[in-house]
C-alpha cells in the first residue's frame, strides 16, 4: 500500500516543498470553473420566470466526466453549498443534488464508459429533468414549497445550454490538462 | 521462477478496491450530510444568516461593476428617445397637467377635512421613514427563489424584513443583509405574501407569488363584491411590514384564483427605497414560567396591596 510516486520528502528543502505543493494548483481548476458558472447564474437577467439555465449542474456533470478524480461528490457538495448561499435557497438543496449528480455520473461512467457526445447530451437532459423534480421535492422538505411547472423553463434552457458548457469545460480541460502539459 | 509480478498486482488491486470503497462511503456520507442540512434548514430557516450576508457582499460589487457599461448604454438610448418624442409627449403632459391641477384642488380640500377629522378622533398614524435609497444590482432568474440584490446593507441601516418600494409600486421585502448589500424577496416568489386591499371595493386579500410573471389573489376577506378586470390593488398595511396605500398591481383576469399583474417590475426599477418596517411587532417578554406550586396565601398577598409590616 505504498505510493511509489511520492516525492523524496526528506531530501527536499522548504522552498522545494512549497513549489511541490503549489504545483498542484491545477487540481482546483474544475471546482473553480464550476464556481464561476454558479456566479454567472446570479447574473442580472430579470425575467419573472426561472429561465436561466442550470449552468452549475451542467458544470458538475461535465467535469465529473472529464476529470472524475477532481470532481468527486464532496467537491460537488461544496460547490452546491456556495450555490445555496448565493441563490437564497435553504442550505442543502443544491448541495445534496450536486453531490448526487457527481455520484450518479461516476456510476454511469463505470457502466457505460467511452460513449458519444450525443449520449452525454441525453444523459445531461435526463439529469436536469430529475434535478428539477428533486429540487421541487427538497424545497418542500425544507419548508419552502415552490410550484413545479415554472421550473420547466429552466429544463428547456439547460438542455439547450449543454453544448456551451461542454465547450467551455473542454477548452479549460485542453488548456490545463492537455497533452502538452506535463502533469 | 515467474512469481515476481503477481503479489504486486494483487496489492495494487486491493488498494484500488479499498479506495473505491472509501470513495463510496464518503459520497454516501456527503449526501446524507446534505439531507441533514436540509432538515436543519427546515427547523431553523434563519441559520447561516451571516454566511449568506458575506456571500452577498462578495457578489454584489461584481455585478454592479459588470453591469455599469450596460446601464450607461441604456441611459444613452433612453436619452435619445426622450429627445425624439419630446413634442408629442409635451402636449399629452399639458393635458394631463390640467386634469391633475383640478384633482389637486379637490384633494387639498379633502386633506384639510381629513386632518380635522383625525384631530377630533385622535388617530395616531405611524410615520413612514426611508432607511436607504439603493439601486437594484441583479435579480436571479437561475434559481427557484425569486430575489434581487440591492447595493445597501447593514452599514446603511438595512436589515431583514423591510419593505422595498420602487417608483411605480411595491418591489418586495428584504430577507438577508450583508454589510454592503441586501437581498430582496420579489413579489413573484412563491414565499411572498402581501396583504392587499382592492381600492374600488375595499376588499382585503393576499397577493401571493407563483414563480410566474403574475401574482394570484388568495384568502379574500369581506363583502363578496365581484372583481373587475382593471381593479387596482394597494397594500393594506396589515402585518406591519408594508405601509398602506402602495400600489401592488392590477387585476388582469377574474378567474379562480384572480390573476394580478404587478405594478412595478424590478427590470427597470433602477433605484428603490428601503423603508423602515411600518409597524414592527413589539417584542413582548414572556412571563416567567412557574413550575412550583404557589401557596394560596402568597398569591393573595401578591394580588392585594401589601400591608405595612412592623
Amino acid at each position: 500500500m505504498m505510493n511509489r510516486n511520492a516525492p523524496p520528502w526528506r531530501l527536499m528543502d522548504a522552498a522545494e516543498r512549497r513549489r511541490y505543493w503549489w504545483g498542484h494548483w491545477r487540481m482546483g481548476i474544475p471546482a473553480l470553473s464550476t464556481l464561476l458558472l454558479v456566479l454567472v447564474m446570479t447574473a442580472p437577467l430579470v425575467v419573472p420566470v426561472p429561465v436561466f439555465p442550470q449552468l452549475a449542474l451542467l458544470g458538475v456533470f461535465v467535469w465529473s466526466i472529464f476529470q472524475p478524480g477532481l470532481m468527486p461528490p464532496w467537491v460537488a457538495f461544496l460547490v452546491g453549498l456556495v450555490a445555496d448561499l448565493l441563490f437564497a435557497q435553504p442550505l442543502g438543496v443544491n448541495a445534496t443534488l450536486f453531490a448526487s449528480a457527481a455520484g450518479v455520473v461516476r456510476v454511469l461512467e463505470n457502466r457505460y464508459g467511452h460513449h458519444a457526445y450525443n449520449f452525454d447530451w441525453g444523459m445531461a437532459a435526463a439529469m436536469v429533468i430529475v434535478f428539477e423534480v428533486l429540487t421541487w421535492q427538497l424545497m418542500a422538505l425544507a419548508g419552502k414549497p415552490v410550484p413545479l411547472l415554472p421550473l420547466g423553463w429552466q429544463v428547456l434552457t439547460s438542455i439547450a445550454a449543454y453544448p456551451l458548457v461542454a465547450a467551455y469545460c473542454a477548452r479549460i480541460q485542453r488548456r490545463a490538462f492537455g497533452p502538452d502539459r506535463a502533469r | 521462477m515467474d512469481w515476481t509480478p503477481a503479489p504486486r498486482r494483487s496489492s495494487a488491486m486491493r488498494r484500488e478496491q479499498n479506495l473505491a470503497l472509501v470513495g463510496a462511503v464518503v459520497s454516501g456520507a456527503v449526501i446524507a450530510g446534505g439531507l441533514v442540512l436540509l432538515l436543519v434548514a427546515r427547523v431553523n430557516p434563519d441559520g447561516a444568516a451571516r454566511m449568506r450576508g458575506v456571500m452577498l457582499d462578495l457578489t454584489t460589487p461584481v455585478w454592479s461593476v459588470v453591469r455599469a457599461p450596460f446601464d450607461g448604454a441604456g441611459r444613452a438610448i433612453s436619452w435619445a428617445g426622450d429627445y425624439l418624442g419630446a413634442v408629442s409627449r409635451n402636449r399629452a403632459m399639458e393635458a394631463e397637467l390640467a386634469e391633475a391641477k383640478a384633482d389637486l384642488q379637490r384633494a387639498a380640500a379633502d386633506r384639510r377635512a381629513l386632518a380635522s377629522l383625525r384631530k377630533l378622533d385622535k388617530v395616531r398614524d405611524p410615520a413612514r421613514r426611508v432607511v436607504a435609497t439603493a439601486r437594484i444590482v441583479s435579480a436571479t432568474s437561475g434559481s427557484v427563489v425569486r430575489s434581487a440584490m440591492i447595493a445597501a446593507g447593514r452599514g446603511d441601516g438595512v436589515g431583514p424584513g423591510l419593505p422595498v418600494i420602487g417608483a411605480d409600486g411595491l418591489i418586495g421585502r428584504t430577507i438577508e443583509a450583508g454589510a454592503l448589500s441586501a437581498r430582496v424577496l420579489l413579489l413573484t416568489d412563491p414565499g411572498s405574501r402581501v396583504p392587499v386591499v382592492v381600492t374600488r371595493t375595499g376588499e382585503a386579500a393576499l397577493a401571493v407569488g407563483r414563480n410566474t410573471p403574475n401574482l394570484v389573489m388568495q384568502d379574500r376577506v369581506g363583502a363578496d363584491v365581484p372583481l373587475m378586470v382593471g381593479d387596482t390593488l394597494v397594500t393594506s398595511g396589515d402585518g406591519g411590514v408594508f405601509p398602506p396605500g402602495i400600489p401592488v398591481g392590477m387585476i388582469i383576469s377574474i378567474g379562480e384564483p384572480p390573476q394580478i399583474r404587478t405594478a412595478a417590475s424590478p427590470v427597470g426599477a433602477g433605484y428603490v427605497l428601503v423603508e423602515a418596517a411600518y409597524l414592527p411587532l413589539p417584542v413582548v417578554d414572556a412571563p416567567p414560567a412557574l413550575d412550583a406550586p404557589v401557596p394560596i396565601e402568597a398569591r393573595q398577598g401578591k394580588a392585594s396591596p401589601a400591608k405595612p409590616q412592623s
